[in-house]
């Protein structure tokens, strides 16, 4: 038992330590890794430039509209579905819970092609019907814009279980007070919401701080920066700056660190409050004349983030050359069938399922092990490996991409250029929510369920294998299947570490995309989401564990 | 002795929560840990079980030393060959009944054979053979209890632990279950400890009970012999309901003064171990009557009166509880008789008031 707590110890560590120490000393150089150099602080000199603290201020403003924006409507959406007397809360349901794995790159696309200055939607206003001016999608609103599309399922999703779980006693009291149904809705639920909702913009801000495909494919032809695309920019384009590259990495690493520790602090604060207890079955609230502006809002959600990309992207991938008039298209299956034949695009769908499914598996069994470790079995050290595995959290993916790129480029092991590397990082950047996902059942596992096992003349060991592990079975699947899905959609810290043999298809979506082809790009992507949504219902069919998410 | 506890200490930080506690179960013997929550008696049983490290004293279970810290000994908890039942049963949940009490078995490499009639004989005992195949979220509290005692003796083992296991259960199905406890303890003849809280459980199940209060062991004994004759305060008033009265000597051996300057006679004789004492009397003990209903029925020598005001009543159906002024201090009284009168007598004999001390 103590072997198996050195060894996850020791590959914790390892995973998290070393991107971190190659950062941290990569800014502290004059030089490229691997290269002589001498020891300075002018990359953090650097980080003080106009041009630097610009792309700073950009980032946040990016990130705290987004955060606005999307809590606003995402609370909304939730209230809406589930407070109210809404028609058909499963359909939205379902159709959000699709759009939340719509992946970011492909969105960014989608609106790309539809928001572009060659776009559709100007074709239609220009050469249609004739109209002055020109919608830019290539603005940091554009930007925002598509971020907030990103953003409202992952915060409906969060707020979906607040608003259901709590308790009706409160809502009860005021009606019986004399409060309106919409008094009530202002003057109770919303304030005991508070810090749910509170959470939900923090992670959200935390989320569009990291994020890199929007900001990458909408913001470069504008020139528009925030802190992510300039640290890819710094590392694959001439100039290259390396040491600037990782003091911005260490600096967004900071920001997102802090925006944690502020979302704990709420979070924590929130135990207090009394939100939760036994669910009660309220009177939803009728929605009377406004029955038509809540499928509006809902509806309208789901077109502008699922629907209408998804057949934009559709129509793009069966089209010779892009024109905005579908009557003057020609159509053709060429993109498709290039994907049928290219080996290219088949290994890099291999290399995307190989990837996803053994980082899933890994990192699973991994998040088990140090939930076990943190929550259980509380040998010396337990708080420092809770610790580090918890500090990808604030680490955002380009950021860890960087770091093991460096970090491999130091260190004399054949790994760099291989999927081990790409799995390494997959599996450091989600470790914190494989063991959030599974400690989250551990610690509702009786102690003495384990105890009576001991008793019972199991060791350690075998009481682990034979009790808590079945036991705590599900969240494993469930974790694995949350990594799985995010592994499967993951650019980001893919996109510095990527070789010819080792492309994933977000990395391939990606390269088209950057060449121009958007007919291939879209094909892909297509498939990309047939593939998504396929084995998502498989997923579900399969194990009962994922559909509780 | 199939278990014998010496000297423990058990501390966490620097909290002491066992405070060098003796004391011993015979093969046979059922004995109850019974104090207030956080007392150290489900320490004192985890301690005892594995679970927990001793961090002074020795503990052996059946003449076998599996715990002594002096010498740094600590035999690991699955090898100790101890059956327990836990508070909150932890019936394993993706096992079936028969998976669950055979586990024991499984994990020694049994045969399947065996195994198979071990369980069998195991869950005759506490009749749940017919629901072998069920799984535990089919299963009332009850049946989980029962599934979690066939699962402490399938292995035979050498002592059989209880960690509160009436606690969860209701009212009438603890009494039956106490029961059954006893029985089965009785048959397999093996050295039984039962931690609870409930008084009343503890006296009707043990043959002996170790009463606990932070983190020692204020008086162990029969369950007789700690109602009648307890030896300090704190186990009279934590066993059962008493009235408690300063006493001074009044100068002739087995007299004394009482608040108000009255001399009763007590029998009982001073505990052992000195410091400040105090008269106790047990409420059904004392005959009470109507001041004015002259010498009480078999009165003797050896009975003391008080004349005394009733200030409470507490109607309890079976009998009254009654709070009566007397002598300077409050005696509370059971009685089956209604009584309207305020004016009263008491009536107690000298065997039945006991010396305790008190507690400082």
């Amino acid at each position: 038992m103590r072997v198996l707590y050195g060894l996850t110890f020791a590959l914790v560590a390892a995973l998290v330590l070393m991107p971190i120490g190659a950062l941290v000393i990569g800014s502290l150089r004059t030089s490229a890794p691997g290269v002589p150099g001498e020891w300075t602080l002018a990359n953090f000199a650097g980080l003080a430039s106009a041009g630097v603290l610009g792309v700073m201020a950009q980032t946040l403003i990016i990130g705290v509209g987004t955060a606005l924006v999307s809590v606003v409507i995402g609370t909304a959406i939730a209230l809406v579905v589930h407070r109210t007397d809404f028609r058909f809360p499963n359909l939205a349901t379902a159709l959000i819970g699709l759009s939340f794995y719509l992946p970011s790159f492909i969105l960014a696309m989608a609106w790309i092609i539809i928001g572009s200055p060659g776009g559709l939607i100007n074709y239609a206003w220009g050469n249609l019907l004739g109209l002055p001016g020109k919608l830019d999608i290539y603005t940091m609103w554009g930007i925002v814009f598509v971020m907030v599309l990103h953003n409202v399922p992952f915060v409906y999703l969060t707020m979906r279980g607040p608003i259901i779980g709590m308790d009706s006693l409160y809502e009860e009291a005021a009606r019986t007070s004399g409060a309106t149904p919409a008094q009530v809705l202002r003057r109770i639920t919303l304030p005991l919401l508070g810090y749910s909702i509170a959470s939900s913009a923090i992670l959200t801000f935390i989320t569009s701080i990291e994020q890199f495909a929007i900001p990458a494919l909408i913001g470069s032809p504008g020139r528009i920066n925030v802190l992510a695309t300039q640290l890819y920019l710094l590392c694959r384009f001439s100039p290259t700056d390396y040491g600037l590259a990782a003091a911005i990495g260490l600096v967004l690493s900071a920001i997102t660190g802090l925006a944690i520790w502020a979302q704990r602090r709420v979070v924590s604060n929130a135990r207090l409050a009394t939100v939760g207890g036994k669910a009660g079955r309220l009177a939803p609230i009728p929605l009377g004349r406004w029955r038509w502006p809540a499928y509006i809002l809902t509806f309208g959600f789901v077109m502008l983030a699922l629907i209408l990309p998804t057949l934009i992207l559709i129509y793009t991938s069966v089209i010779k050359f892009f024109t905005a008039n579908p009557l003057l298209a020609a159509y053709t299956w060429r993109n498709y069938v290039f994907i049928w034949e290219s080996a290219a695009t088949h290994s890099s769908f291999r290399n995307t399922i190989l990837t996803s499914g053994i980082g899933a598996a890994l990192g699973s069994a991994l998040g088990f092990l140090v939930a076990y470790f943190s929550l259980r079995q509380r040998f010396q050290g337990a708080r420092v490996l809770e610790f580090l595995a918890n500090l990808p959290f604030g680490m955002p993916g380009v950021v860890i991409g960087l770091g093991l790129l460096w970090a491999y480029a130091y260190l004399p092991l054949p790994v760099y250029g291989t999927l081990a590397i790409i799995v390494i990082a997959y599996i450091t950047r989600y470790l914190p929510y494989a063991t959030e996902t599974i400690g989250g059942q551990l610690v509702q596992i009786d102690k003495s369920l384990e105890e009576a096992a001991w008793v019972a003349g199991a060791t350690r060991t075998s009481a682990l294998h034979r009790i808590l592990l079945p036991i705590a079975m599900p969240s494993v699947q469930s974790s694995f299947f949350l990594l799985f899905m995010a592994f499967f959609r993951e650019i980001s810290s893919a996109i510095l570490l990527f070789t010819a043999s080792t492309m994933v298809i977000s990395i391939s979506i990606w390269s088209f995309f950057d060449q121009a082809n958007w007919g291939l790009a879209s094909a892909m992507s297509i498939i990309a989401i047939l593939i998504i949504f396929a084995l998502m219902s498989l997923i579900l069919w399969l194990l009962p564990a994922a559909r509780r998410r | 002795m199939s278990i014998s506890v010496n000297t423990l200490v058990k501390t966490y930080g620097t909290t002491p929560i066992v405070r060098d506690i003796s004391f011993t179960v015979a093969k046979g013997e059922m004995v109850a840990l019974l104090g207030p929550s956080g007392c150290g008696k489900t320490t004192t049983l985890r301690c005892i079980a594995g679970l927990e490290q001793a961090d002074g004293g020795s503990i052996a279970i059946g003449g076998e030393t599996v715990s002594d810290a002096a010498r740094g000994l600590h035999v690991p908890v699955h090898e100790r060959a101890v059956g327990m039942v836990f508070q909150s049963y932890a019936v394993w949940p993706h096992l079936s009944v028969a998976e669950n009490v055979g586990f024991p078995l499984s994990i020694r490499h049994t045969p399947a054979k065996v195994l198979a009639e071990r369980v069998d004989w195991a869950l005759d005992i506490v009749g749940m053979r017919a629901l072998k195949e069920r799984q535990p979220s089919q299963l009332s509290g009850g049946q989980q209890q029962r599934v979690a005692l066939a699962r402490a003796i399938v292995g035979k083992p050498r002592v059989l632990l209880f960690d509160e296991p009436l606690s969860n259960l209701d009212a009438k199905l603890r009494d039956t279950t106490r029961a059954e406890i006893r029985r089965l303890q009785r048959e397999l003849d093996v050295a039984a400890l039962f931690v609870t809280h409930d008084q009343t459980e503890a006296l009707s199940i043990s043959d002996r009970v170790v009463v606990m209060d932070q983190g020692r062991i204020r008086q162990q004994g029969t369950p007789k012999q700690l109602y009648r004759f307890p030896e300090n305060r704190f186990v009279a008033d934590f066993i059962g309901a008493a009235s408690f009265f300063d006493l001074t000597p009044a100068g002739e051996p087995g007299q004394w003064c009482i608040a108000n300057g009255t001399v009763i006679r007590v029998d009982g004789v001073a505990p052992a171990g000195g410091g400040k004492l105090q008269g106790m009397l047990r409420p059904e003990v004392i005959q009470l009557l109507p001041a004015n209903a002259g010498a009480a029925s078999g009165a003797t020598a050896n009975t003391n009166t008080l004349p005394g005001r009733i200030v409470e009543r507490h109607y309890l159906g079976a009998l009254t509880e009654y709070v009566v002024e007397a002598g300077g201090t409050r005696f509370k009284v059971h009685s089956a008789n209604d009584i309207d009168t305020e004016a009263v007598q008491l009536n107690f004999s000298s065997r039945d008031c006991q010396l305790v001390l008190a507690d400082v």
